[in-house]
This record gives structure tokens, C-alpha cells and sequence, in this order.
């Protein structure tokens, strides 16, 4: 069976994100406004006002209280969503980390922010590393179509039984966000059919009135322990069921995105650079046009984030000669980029070849193709010998 | 049966009448008032409710470790910033399930007045069907008695204690329960263990007003071990409370004021001070200040009582 064509219309990431959850009939959502996720908001509580949608929005006065609510509501056994950026996630940071360990499965948007520390009202990524180990599934997409579809395979993936973990779908504030693109708006009876299969696995634990049942329960000793690995393992399961997931998708919609990596020309590639996001679309770009002058460099596109997706990664990247990693946000203590640095931690598997951190895209500043070609050239001179910078702020030196 | 003995009050049924859901020696102090507060609230509203605590003197007893509780109740165990907030989400999914369980927050002031007082104050202006309880001892018990925001005038915590300069605490309570009545809330009261007929007749009038909207009840709840008071003496300290407009007792529904039990000629508050060891480092001046805004809140809830008269 295949879904049917969607209508297609022009519109923005942020509202890409709301039509992605409306498809999905969450029973409570929430949030509070912050730039640039606001018409996330606006645009479901619109769906909410006109009657396209029977969900329980509820404006609460923070997003501290955004997530407490959907955690309680996706215990309880609803389906939940929530959308935050920036300041409103780490505002959200104590309810984040328990919403993990509640196995609560809440989907929520984030459009990626700069933050913490320098107010910024720009785009950048700090904001998700800053919780990366949070407990939560996070994946990065790379433009609105992504966005939308990706909302409904994190239902897919946060309510697998065998998993119950809560997920980021993480797209670059400012950029995704803002733009408006043709975006093909899957049939409601279609996403049902597509979200059909987790109504026949086993009920999830949910908190039964009247029922004597502790939830969010004090984990002592080794039943803390016991907790924890069980939390850790579902964590490992869950980036080879994206990979099902968007294969499933991919079957029945017609798009796929690749599940936890995008490979990009990297078959025959020497040298390799990874990339996140929207950035990915740029870097394309400038694959394709070195391709032309001869440099053999091949793209990977770093989807999933927590898990790392360690197995696909090394093998995507075992045997190059040089790797780059292009970075929206910083590693503090590490003098490099974060998906660098764990892209580096792979040594063993991939071997010991020249890595090459670039830190780029940090408040608004555009990842540009000079940029991307900048570093490309100097991962290929670093794969034939050349001396080469291990870490480079390319808007510092552009 | 002789014609002087005293008619049994009817609050002693819930003590007789009703399943004890607690287990044994549980983990709190003797002489606890929360401890009875805790006991109290399930005798009335039912043991079928679901509580939502946090981080506290209570959770070492609400809480489960690992598998195991000390109590038969549902039991969600929240942060101290998301108890409200938690409850509002569950509350909103189970009516939407068709499910009318009632949801009720059991937190102390640390999380009430303090840390959770911005949820608090989310729910109760969205109007949440959900009551909240806070028991209010006056200060961070659970961590060593330091202070909090319901900490009154003069009283020597852990981090305000009394010197060779300090008085102790140098501002006044914050008055949470007519904050929240403020709201609007569909109800809101204080209670004291000491006065329990009053204590569970607002325990059913909050059953029946979570019906229309969000519902606060706000404990005083003395503790023996922070105010260093005898525990036997718990209650008198409650009924002193209540005897000299320390702590008046009073509801509000909608936000209109109705003192529940006046006090005809109420005692200087100098004979309650006395009983609690917190604040007996205070001079003629403090107390004298301390009567102050006893009698200042005192008129404050007189003034609104009058207006709905």
C-alpha cells in the first residue's frame, strides 16, 4: 500500500512542524512562545480554534511548566507534543532530564538557538548540545519537507514499545524556521495508516487511578542502576529502528531521509565531511562542484545526534583519508566543534587519519559555499600530507 | 453511658470508619503534623485520588523506592518545579479518558510559596481541576530547617538564626493562600490539625470545587524538630495559632473571603511565640512587631470577610 499524494503548499518550517503534529492528533500539547519557534504555537492553536484538530493546548506561563505538563498528560496516556528553542530549553532543563527518565514518549520541536551564556536572537545549535545527555532521542533534519515528515516518524519512534524515550526534532532556527517552501501535506488518513502499528503493540505503563502504582519513583541502589541500564539500552535500540522507520516511510510515502546518517557521493570518495542540517543542502553544493575539479569528497549527513550513530558513522567514514566536521556550536574545554569531537572518538574504528574541525554558523552567520570550499580544500590537502589546523573558527578567518 | 460525657465529633468516624492506607512506622518524626495531615487528607477525600509530590519531608514516606511504597495510593513523584504543572497535565488527560479521578498536589511551602509557587500560579489562573495542598511548617524542613518564604518575622532558621546581631528572620510570611485566592481559584482555604471538623469540611468542599476549577488548601503545619517544640505539643501550638489570629482560619470561593472560624477575644500573640522555641531569642520590640502584622493581616481578611457579608 501507498499513501496517496498530499496536497502541496508554501509554507514555513515552523509551520511544517505544526502540520507535522496535527497529522499526528496529539491528545495535549503546549508551549511557550520564544523566537523563532512562536508560529508553532500560533499555527497549532489556530488548527485548535478552527476545529481541524481536537488537541488540549494548553498556554501555560513557562516552558518549565510547557514540558511538567506534557510529561504528566503522556504518562497519564496521552499522545503529547511540545516546541521550544534556545533559553526555553535549558528554562526546561530539570523537566527534560525527567521526562527521559519517566520513559515518557513526548515529541517536541526545537529550533535550534544560540545559547546559553551570550544573548543571542540568531541561530546556532548550543542549545541541543547543551542537553545531549539529557536522556532524550535527538534528530537533526535539513529543510521544511524534513521537518514535517520527520514529526510523524518521531511517533513512530518515541512510542515504540521497545523504546518509550522522548525526541528532538531539531531544525536550525532563523533558516528553517523563516522559510517557506513547497511542502507536500501528507493525508490524515494516511499518516493514521502510517501510525496504525503502535496500536497493536502491548500497552504502554501508564498511571491507573485507584491502582497502587509509584511513577517517577526514588531509584535506590542497584534499582537505580537497574533503571538507568534499562534507559541506556533503550537508547541503543533506538537508531537502528529510525533506520526502519524511515524505510517504512520511505515505502509508504515516497520520500526517505536515510534514518540515523545521509550519504552523499561518499562511495568513491578519499576524503569525507560530515554536516548537520541545513547546512547539509550547501554542502552538496560544493561536493558536486569540487567533484568537477577532481577532489574526491564524499558528504555524510549526521541525522540522528543521541544516539550517536557510531556503527553507521564508521563505516560510512572507515578508510578515508581525511575527515572535516562542520559544526553550528561550540565544545567547551575541547578548543573544537561537539560533533567533532564525537566524530573523533571513532578513531579506532575508522583509523588514524587527519580530522579537521571547522566551527561555523554561529549567530546567524551563513554557512556559505566559499566556506564549505574552504574546507574542503583543506581536508583534501591534509588526506595528501599537508600540515592542517586541527580546529578552525571559519568566520573568524574568512 | 452518663449524661456528662461529650458527644464524639464526627471527624473521629474517619479515623474508626476508614481503610488505613499507610503502612506501619513510616518514616516520619513523632509529633508531626504533616505526617497527620498526610493521614488525614486520603481518610476524606478518598484513598482512590491520585497524589502528586515532590522532593520533601513527605517523600521519604509518598515516595517508592525501587519497587517498593509505604502506602496504597497512586503516587506520581514530581520535581519541586513541576508539581503543578505535572498534575495539570495528568488531570487534563484523564478527564479527556472520561476518567474522574481526582488529582491532588501534596507539597510543603518550599515547593508551594517558593520554588514551585510559578506553576502554582499557572494552574490556579488557568483554572486547573486540580487541588493543591500545601503544609506549610514554615521553612525547609526535610534539608536542616533553613528558611523559606513562609518563614515568619523574628524566626531563627538555619540560615537566618538568631545572634549577637541577628533577630532571626528579617521579613514577614508571605501570605501564599490569599495570593492564590486572588487567582480567582474556584476555592481556596486555610486549616490547621488542630481544628479538623473545619479541616475536613474543606477537604469535601475542595472535592466538590475541583469540579468547577482549581482548588488550594494551605496547611499550617508546625514541626517539632525545626521550631523545636515539644511532640506532644504539635496540636496546642496549632490551636494556639488559631486562638491568637496567627493563623486565621478562613475560604474563599472565587476569590471572595468568608472567615470560617472567629475568634471573639483572641489571645496576644505573645502566648503562642512562647510555645515555639524559634522564637525565643525575640525582645519586647520584635514581638510587638510580630503582633503587627498579625493584626494587620488579621484586619486585611476581616476587610474582605465584610465585603461578602
Amino acid at each position: 500500500m501507498k499513501a496517496e499524494k498530499g496536497e502541496i503548499k508554501v509554507i514555513t518550517g515552523n509551520a511544517a512542524a505544526a502540520h507535522g503534529a496535527r497529522l499526528c492528533r496529539p491528545d495535549v500539547a503546549t508551549s511557550y512562545p520564544i523566537t523563532p519557534m512562536s508560529e508553532v504555537a500560533e499555527t497549532l492553536s489556530s488548527f485548535v480554534a478552527n476545529g481541524l484538530i481536537n488537541t488540549d493546548m494548553v498556554e501555560v506561563e513557562g516552558e518549565n511548566s510547557a514540558m511538567n505538563v506534557v510529561a504528566g498528560a503522556s504518562l497519564a496516556g496521552g499522545r503529547v507534543f511540545t516546541a521550544t528553542s534556545s533559553w526555553g530549553l535549558s528554562y526546561m532543563y530539570d523537566a527534560v532530564q525527567q521526562a527521559a527518565g519517566f520513559r515518557a514518549p513526548i515529541v517536541m520541536v526545537i529550533a535550534n538557538r544560540e545559547s546559553p551564556g551570550i544573548l543571542a536572537v540568531s541561530g546556532g545549535q548550543q542549545d541541543i548540545i547543551s542537553v545531549r545527555d539529557a536522556g532524550w532521542l535527538q534528530v537533526i533534519v535539513e529543510e521544511g519537507q524534513e521537518i514535517l515528515d520527520t514529526v510523524i516518524m518521531a511517533y513512530r519512534l518515541a512510542e515504540d514499545y521497545d523504546i518509550q524515550l522522548p525526541v528532538m526534532v531539531n531544525y536550525d532556527g532563523f533558516y528553517l524556521s523563516y522559510m517557506a517552501t513547497g511542502i507536500e501535506i501528507p493525508r490524515q488518513e494516511d499518516v493514521d495508516a502510517f501510525l496504525a502499528p503502535l496500536k497493536s503493540q502491548p500497552p504502554r505503563q501508564i498511571l491507573e487511578p485507584g491502582e497502587a502504582l509509584g511513577c517517577g519513583t526514588h531509584g535506590i541502589d542497584v534499582g537505580f542502576v537497574e533503571l538507568r541500564y534499562r534507559q541506556c539500552q533503550a537508547m541503543e535500540r533506538a537508531g537502528a529502528r529510525l533506520d526502519e522507520i524511515d524505510a517504512a516511510f520511505q515505502d509508504y510515502f515516497g520520500r526517505g531521509y536515510g534514518g540515523q546518517i545521509e550519504e552523499y557521493r561518499l562511495d568513491d570518495a578519499e576524503i569525507a565531511l560530515v554536516t548537520s542540517g541545513s547546512a547539509t543542502g550547501t554542502a552538496r553544493v560544493v561536493v558536486d562542484q569540487k567533484r568537477q575539479e577532481g577532489i574526491k569528497v564524499g558528504l555524510v549527513k549526521l541525522r540522528l545526534f543521541r544516539p550517536f550513530p557510531r556503527q553507521k558513522l564508521a563505516a560510512a567514514l572507515k578508510g578515508k583519508k581525511a575527515v572535516g566536521v562542520v559544526d553550528r556550536s561550540v565544545g567547551f574545554g575541547w578548543d573544537c566543534g561537539p560533533m567533532y569531537m564525537e566524530v573523533r572518538a571513532l578513531t579506532p574504528e575508522i583509523g588514524i587519519v587527519p580530522m579537521l574541525s571547522y566551527i561555523d554558523g554561529l549567530a546567524n552567520l551563513d554557512i556559505t559555499v566559499p566556506h564549505i570550499e574552504r574546507a574542503v580544500d583543506e581536508v583534501w590537502a591534509a588526506a595528501q600530507g599537508k600540515p592542517y589546523q586541527e580546529t578552525t573558527w571559519i568566520p573568524l578567518e574568512a | 453511658m452518663t449524661e456528662t460525657k461529650r458527644k464524639k465529633s464526627p471527624v473521629f468516624d474517619y479515623f474508626t470508619e476508614t481503610e488505613d492506607v499507610f503502612a506501619g512506622g513510616v518514616a516520619w518524626c513523632a509529633g508531626c503534623t504533616l505526617e497527620l495531615a498526610a493521614r488525614f487528607v486520603p481518610k476524606v477525600l478518598g484513598k482512590d485520588i491520585l497524589l502528586v509530590g515532590c522532593p520533601s519531608c513527605s517523600a521519604p514516606v509518598f515516595f517508592g523506592q525501587n519497587r517498593g511504597t509505604w502506602h496504597r495510593m497512586s503516587y506520581f513523584s514530581s520535581l519541586m518545579t513541576g508539581v503543578a504543572s505535572n498534575a495539570s497535565g495528568i488531570s487534563r488527560m484523564f478527564r479527556r479518558m472520561g476518567k474522574d479521578t481526582t488529582v491532588v498536589c501534596f507539597t510543603g511551602d518550599g515547593c508551594g510559596a517558593d520554588i514551585g509557587f510559578q506553576p502554582l500560579s499557572g494552574a490556579a489562573e488557568r483554572n486547573e481541576h486540580v487541588i493543591y495542598i500545601t503544609y506549610d511548617n514554615e521553612g525547609y524542613m526535610n534539608t536542616g530547617y533553613q528558611r523559606s518564604s513562609t518563614t515568619p518575622l523574628g524566626a531563627s532558621t538555619s540560615t537566618t538564626p538568631a545572634g549577637k546581631v541577628g533577630h532571626g528572620k528579617p521579613t514577614p510570611s508571605k501570605y501564599v493562600p490569599l495570593l492564590i485566592a486572588m487567582h480567582g481559584a474556584a476555592y481556596a482555604a486555610t486549616a490547621t490539625l488542630s481544628h479538623l471538623e473545619d479541616f475536613a469540611r474543606k477537604l469535601k468542599k475542595a472535592k466538590e470545587k475541583v469540579k468547577d476549577g482549581f482548588v488550594y488548601l494551605h496547611i499550617f503545619a508546625p514541626c517539632v524538630m525545626g521550631w523545636r517544640i515539644d511532640p506532644s505539643a504539635s496540636i496546642k501550638v496549632c490551636r494556639e495559632a488559631v486562638r491568637t489570629n496567627y493563623y486565621p482560619l478562613w475560604e474563599a470561593e472565587n476569590g471572595a473571603v468568608r472567615l470560617t472560624h472567629e475568634v471573639p477575644s483572641p489571645r496576644p500573640v505573645a502566648d503562642y511565640l512562647k510555645m515555639v522555641r524559634k522564637f525565643s531569642h525575640l525582645g519586647e520590640a520584635d514581638i510587638e512587631r510580630i503582633a503587627a502584622t498579625v493584626s494587620q493581616r488579621y484586619a486585611l481578611l476581616k476587610g474582605l470577610d465584610s465585603l461578602n457579608r
